[in-house]
Order: C-alpha cells, then structure tokens, then sequence
C-alpha cells in the first residue's frame, strides 16, 4: 500500500527508512525536550555539552562558552528584572559559581541523590533567616510553624524546577532560586 | 430568631441516625468490590509480608498533636516506638493551628477570674454536639483536659499566655500558646519524643493496615522516600508491630472523593483550611482490616474564613476575637442575620443560606484590644482585612444600604449599652463597647472545610471497635481520625485536648499490649 501526500508518494520502503534515519538521529542528539546529558567535566558556560543542540537561549543570545559567572551579572544583575535566580535550575547557578557537580556528589561513576545536610555546609540557615529578613510578604527561611527546620530541597530543587512550597497553603510571591 | 436557621430543612443534616458502615462499604469498592463483613475486611486487609524490613513495639502513624502524645508516653511506657509520616514536614495540622488549648479550670482561667468546671465543658460539648457525641468519650475528654494542659505546660515545656473565647463555650476557656500557633506544642513535643529515643520518619506513607489470620493488627506496609503527592514515588517496606499501630493520621477536609460522599454539598468549589495532606487513605485502610467507622457525614465548616485569603489566613484569628464585640453584617441588607457568638455549625449553615459572603466589623477600641497583632497587619497586608475612616466608607465599599446600615450599627450599640442582644441573644462581652470609634475594621467571611468530626470507632482506652462489635486487637486511634466524641460540632479549642488526652491514653495501653510474636 502506498500513501499520498500532496504529490509525492512514498513507498513502505522508503517511509521505513526515513523513520530508521530519524529514529537514529533521535537517538544520537536526544530530543529537543528530552533530558540533558548530565556531563560532569563540562564547563560551566558550555551549554551544548550537555544540552547538545537543543536552544537553551533566545537566538541573539551571546555565546557563552567562554562565559564565567561574574560574566552572566553583566547583564543579570542578582535582584535585577534579568536575575538568573529562579530561571536557572540551581544546579547551574552552582556550577557556573564553581559548585561543580564533583563537590556535592563526589568523583563517583553514577552520582546519587545527596543528604539535605550538605547543602547546610555552606549555607548556613540561621545567616539565611537574617540575608532574607526583609523579603515580603515574609521571610521565607523562618516560619512561625517550622521555623528554621525544614529541608532545603522543599523549595529548592538542583536538577528539576524549584517550588514555592509556602504556596501549598498560603500566598507569596517569592522567587525560588 | 436564631432558632428559625437551625430548623430551615435544607439546612440540617440529613437526619440525625447515622448508620455505620458507610466507609467501609466505599473502601470494599475500592478494594475490587468485596463485600466488607469483619472477616472480609481482613481478607481485604490482605496477606503478612514474607519479612519485615523493621520492628518496633508500637507504630504511630502521624506526627500531630495526637501521635507525638501516643509515641512519648508509649515510649515512656518503656516500648521502642517510630512515628511515621507521609509528608516531607511533620506536624500535619497541628503545626498549622491556632494554638487553642480548651480545658476547664485553668491557671489563665483563674487569673481572668472565670468560674469553670469539666461538668460545663461537658455540657457545652454534648450541646452543640447535638447531644450526638459518645458521652463516655466526651466525659474523659472534658475531666483529663485540665491534666492535658498542665502535661503540656509542665512536661513538655510549652507556654500558654492568653484566655480566649470560642463561639458555643459558656465561658472563655481557650488557652492560647505563647506565639498563637499549634507549632509551639508540636515542636516541644517532637524534640521532647527525639529526646527520649523514639524514631520519626517523615515520606514515609502508611499503604495499608496488616492484619494476621486472627485478625489482629501486626504491622504496616509503608512507601518509604515517598514524595508527596507524587504517588509514583517510595519504596515498599513492612513495618512489624509487636504490640500495636496507634492510628492518628489526622482528618480528611482536604479528600475531596471522600468528604463528598459523606456530604455531597461539599463539592472542590469549597476551600479548606487544613494542610493538603489531611486526606481519608489510611482512615479507609484501617476500615479495610476491620475497623468501624462513625458520623463521618458530620463535617465541619469554618465560619470565619475569607474568601480574599488562601487558606486559614489571618481573618479567622480576626473574626473570632471580635465575636461579642462588634457586629456581622449581610452587605445585602446592612442587617446583622445571625448570634455571632453561635457555634460553627449554625453560623456557617446561616451563611451558606444568605448565598454571598458576610462581614465581620469592629472599631479601633475592640480591634486593637481583641486582635493578635500581628493577624491583623498580616491581615490587612493581603488585603483580606480593610480599614475605614467612617461608616459610610466601609458600607461604600462592600456596597452596603447606607442607611439601613446605620440604624443596624445603633441598634447593635444599644444592644452592647445594655449587654443583651434582643434580637440574636448574642453574647456581649462585659469590657464590649458600642462601635463607634474610627477607624473601623471589617472582613468578608466565607466558610470552608475545617474538622472532620466523623472516624474511626474507639473505646474508653483508645482501642479501636471492629465490624464484628469487638475491640480490635492491635490497633489504637487518637486525634481527628477517630470520631464520635464531637457528635455533630466540634467546638473551638477542643480538638486540642481531644487529641492530648486520647494520644496519651493510646500511647499507655499501646505499651501494655501483650506482643504477638
Ligand atoms: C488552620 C487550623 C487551625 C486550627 N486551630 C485549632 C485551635 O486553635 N484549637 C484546636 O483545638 N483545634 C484547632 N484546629 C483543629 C486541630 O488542629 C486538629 O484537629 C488537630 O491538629 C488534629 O491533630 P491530629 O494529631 O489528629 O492530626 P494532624 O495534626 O493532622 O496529624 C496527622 C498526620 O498524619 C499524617 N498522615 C495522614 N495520612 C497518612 C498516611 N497514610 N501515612 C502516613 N502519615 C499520614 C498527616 O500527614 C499528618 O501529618 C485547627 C485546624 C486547622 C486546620
């Protein structure tokens, strides 16, 4: 059986092969939206080492490759209308700050899941309550319920989009790096 | 007048002889259409696990006010004891609370000079309950909340510094924690439970009750890593009981399946109050290994919520300490429709039957007086609470009949002259005053889905009742999963010391069990 599209016929062989051709290039530069590889050598700037050609960036963009942090703030001012703080999945806001994947994870072949205990290593919780004092409509590291007590990765995840977790029962609009 | 709401048919409940059973035939569905009987339930209870991956003496399943209570004093009892819960934060509503504490001859009592005794609490609680609640069970509860509270205070540490009111009590009877939230008692009762060596593990969501082929209760099978709400997450892993499981999951005003079928108004296009985790699983599970359920259509609406607000908000704290000071109001009328010192239930049914949102109001002499501080500015940060120079601005505002409106607000003021309210019997505060002084505050109100008054069957030792009219062997309940002892209102302050008083007791005879093997 063939089929018609417009004017041009193809032939079971042919459609076949087309799928097998796509069906390998699918393969070798993963989807536009499947998940990056996770490439633990990859420079911070180096989009494409794991994102492959999938556009991480509007077209006018500039090339990042190059790029450290310090770089990014030119444009990306922190508090600014542009700050990556809550664009930016948090594993790449440590990574392009030197956090590389090696220092939370370890030099391991499969990294795992790390204890919320690390992440309080540098950032310590009650220097956060004070950092974030003035946020409104309140501080979202303290709580009158919880208070300081709560697992970092509630709101903040590395390697999936952060959440407002607040926001389960009230409303804030707090930006969630 | 009052009496007039509670007898409008469509209000009341659907008749006042509940029949037990209703879940466990919903949970015989879920679990493939097999009839429920005792023995059914059992076998729908399923099989023992081939190994337990833990052990402990007693398994608390929830780390609210009614399981940290059963896990100390089981562990004072000398048991090894986990308290396990689903969510990835503990204290379930608890830690969200308001922090009253009800209990009859208190030291905030006696300092204010109120003349209280656990005779009245009963008669308060068997009065608005509709004379529905368990009396055995509601006459511990309104002798031990004193003991309750002075366990808090003296055992775990926690402060309690304000004498508050709740709409149904003859007398203010609600002792507030120092910072006006459950978190107070919840903490000091999780580190205490720390302290003395019991377990707590948070994503860790009971799946179902298992039983043994005697029928009781040995264990339960858990997903452990578990992310909430994401029920494709957790591992399974078998919990063993040696002694027993003490149930205190907590209510279901956020299970909308649930809720609904008990009562079919209370539809997604209400709001709740309580944490998005206070759902009905492990209540039915425990239904499936042969636990009796009781009143569960009896389903409290919250009167003083917003609806500008998400949530419990900041208005409930508002309204509530203004009840007896300042007047509601129907916007449509410029008229006050109701007592609004009356308990939940008749306040919340007299506003679903107006069909639009109400106000509460107060002057700048009851406002500051009543209000906690700091609900107030939260409170009108968002926006849900408004301030007015005059009168005229507030009824501009909510599109009140100005002048219908007026003659109300003197009507009131006479009312609060003479400390008695001929048209409503509202009850009048004796430091109230007329609102008249600006500014003035007010707030929409709307109810929403706050206490489920209806669970789990339990005894006078918090043992759990089975569908074979038995004690269940194995299995103890405290706190909001368990039902009966509220009957068809729960009054304000009272869930608190319902959950201490019956947690301990579950606690006690949890440790005594004689173990199974
Ligand atoms: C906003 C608000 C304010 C309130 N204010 C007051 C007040 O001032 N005074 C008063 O007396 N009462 C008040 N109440 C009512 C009272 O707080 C509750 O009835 C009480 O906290 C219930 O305690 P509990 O221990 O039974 O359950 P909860 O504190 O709700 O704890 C139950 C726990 O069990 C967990 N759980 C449920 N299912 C599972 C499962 N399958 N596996 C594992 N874990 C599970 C839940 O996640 C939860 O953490 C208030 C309620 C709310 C919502």
């Amino acid at each position: 059986m063939t089929r018609k599209h417009g004017n041009i016929r193809f032939s079971p062989g042919w459609l076949f092969a087309a799928a097998l051709a796509f069906g390998v290039l699918l393969v070798y530069i993963g989807t536009p939206y499947a998940a990056p590889k996770q490439v633990a050598s990859a420079k911070a700037g180096d989009c494409a080492a794991c994102h492959g050609q999938e556009k991480v960036f509007s077209p006018s963009h500039p090339d990042t490759k190059a790029m450290s942090y310090k770089d990014c703030l030119g444009c990306h001012a922190k508090g600014g209308p542009q700050m990556l703080q809550g664009k930016l999945p948090g594993s790449h806001l440590h990574q392009l700050r030197g956090v590389t994947c090696e220092k939370c994870h370890g030099k391991v072949a499969k990294p795992e899941a790390v204890e919320e205990k690390l992440c309080r290593t540098c950032h310590n919780a009650e220097k956060l309550v004070e950092k974030t004092a003035k946020v409104k409509p309140e501080n979202p590291h303290t709580s009158p319920h919880y208070g300081t007590s709560l697992d970092c990765t509630l709101c903040h995840r590395q390697h999936a989009k952060s959440e407002n977790y607040c926001n389960q029962c009230h409303k804030f609009n707090f930006v969630v790096p | 007048m009052s009496d007039d709401i509670g007898q409008k048919k469509g209000l009341t409940r659907r008749g006042f002889l509940k029949s037990a059973g209703g879940v466990a035939a919903v949970a015989g569905m879920a679990a493939g259409g097999v009839a429920v009987g005792a023995r059914d339930g059992l076998a729908a209870a399923g099989s023992m696990p081939k190994k337990w991956d833990q052990g402990y003496d007693v398994v608390v399943i929830g780390t609210g006010f009614a399981g940290l209570a059963a896990a100390i004093e089981a562990k004072n009892a000398g048991a090894s004891v986990v308290v396990i819960d689903k969510m990835p934060v503990h204290g379930g509503n608890s830690i969200i609370n308001g922090g009253d504490f009800c209990a009859p001859g208190t030291r905030l009592q006696k300092a204010a000079g109120v003349q209280d005794s656990p005779d009245l609490m009963y008669k308060d609680m068997m009065k608005a309950g509709l004379y529905l609640n368990n009396p055995e069970l509601a006459r511990i509860l309104a002798d031990n909340a004193g003991g309750a509270l002075e366990w808090c205070e003296d055992y775990v540490g926690a402060k309690f510094t304000r004498l508050n009111f709740h709409g149904g009590h003859s007398v203010k009877r609600a002792n507030q924690t120092v910072n006006a939230s459950g978190s107070e008692l919840v903490n000091k009762m999780l580190a205490k439970a720390k302290g003395l060596g019991v377990e707590v593990k948070t994503r860790t969501k009971m799946e179902r009750m298992i039983a043994n082929k005697d029928g009781r209760v040995v264990g339960v099978e858990v997903k452990t890593g578990y992310r909430y709400p994401d029920e494709k997450t957790g591992k399974t892993a078998y919990i063993k009981a040696g002694k027993a499981v003490i149930l205190t999951s907590g209510g279901f005003s956020n299970d909308i399946t649930l809720r609904q079928i008990q009562d079919p108004r209370l539809t997604e296009k209400f709001g709740s109050t309580n944490q998005p985790g206070a759902t009905g699983e492990a209540l039915l599970a425990a239904c499936m290994a042969g636990a009796m359920d009781v009143q569960m259509d009896w389903i409290q609406l919250g009167p003083w919520t917003s609806p500008d607000e998400k949530g419990f908000g900041h208005v409930p704290l508002f309204c509530e300490r203004l009840v007896g000071y300042g007047p509601m109001i129907d916007p449509a009328t410029g008229k006050r429709f109701f007592k609004e010192t009356g308990n939940r239930k008749e306040r919340a049914d007299a506003i679903i039957l107006i069909g639009h949102p109400v106000i509460i109001m107060g002057d700048s002499y009851a406002v500051p007086k009543q209000v906690f501080p700091r609900a107030l500015e939260k409170g009108l940060e968002n926006g849900a609470i408004k301030k007015f120079d005059s009168l005229e601005a507030l009824a501009k505002n909510y599109n009140i009949p100005l002048e219908a409106f007026q003659k109300e607000i003197s009507r009131w003021n006479s009312f609060v002259e003479k400390k008695k309210d001929d048209d409503f019997g509202c009850m009048i505060f004796p430091e109230a005053r007329p609102t008249v002084t600006p500014p003035f505050y007010a707030a929409r109100l709307w109810p929403k889905v706050h206490h489920t008054m209806g669970g789990l069957v339990i005894d006078k030792n918090a043992q759990v009742f089975g569908f074979n009219l038995k004690p269940l062997k194995g299995l103890y309940a405290a706190g909001e999963v368990t039902g009966g002892i509220h009957g068809a209102v729960r009054l304000g302050g009272v869930a608190m010391a319902d959950c201490i008083v019956f947690g301990r007791i579950a606690g006690k005879n949890a440790a005594k069990e004689t173990a199974w093997g």
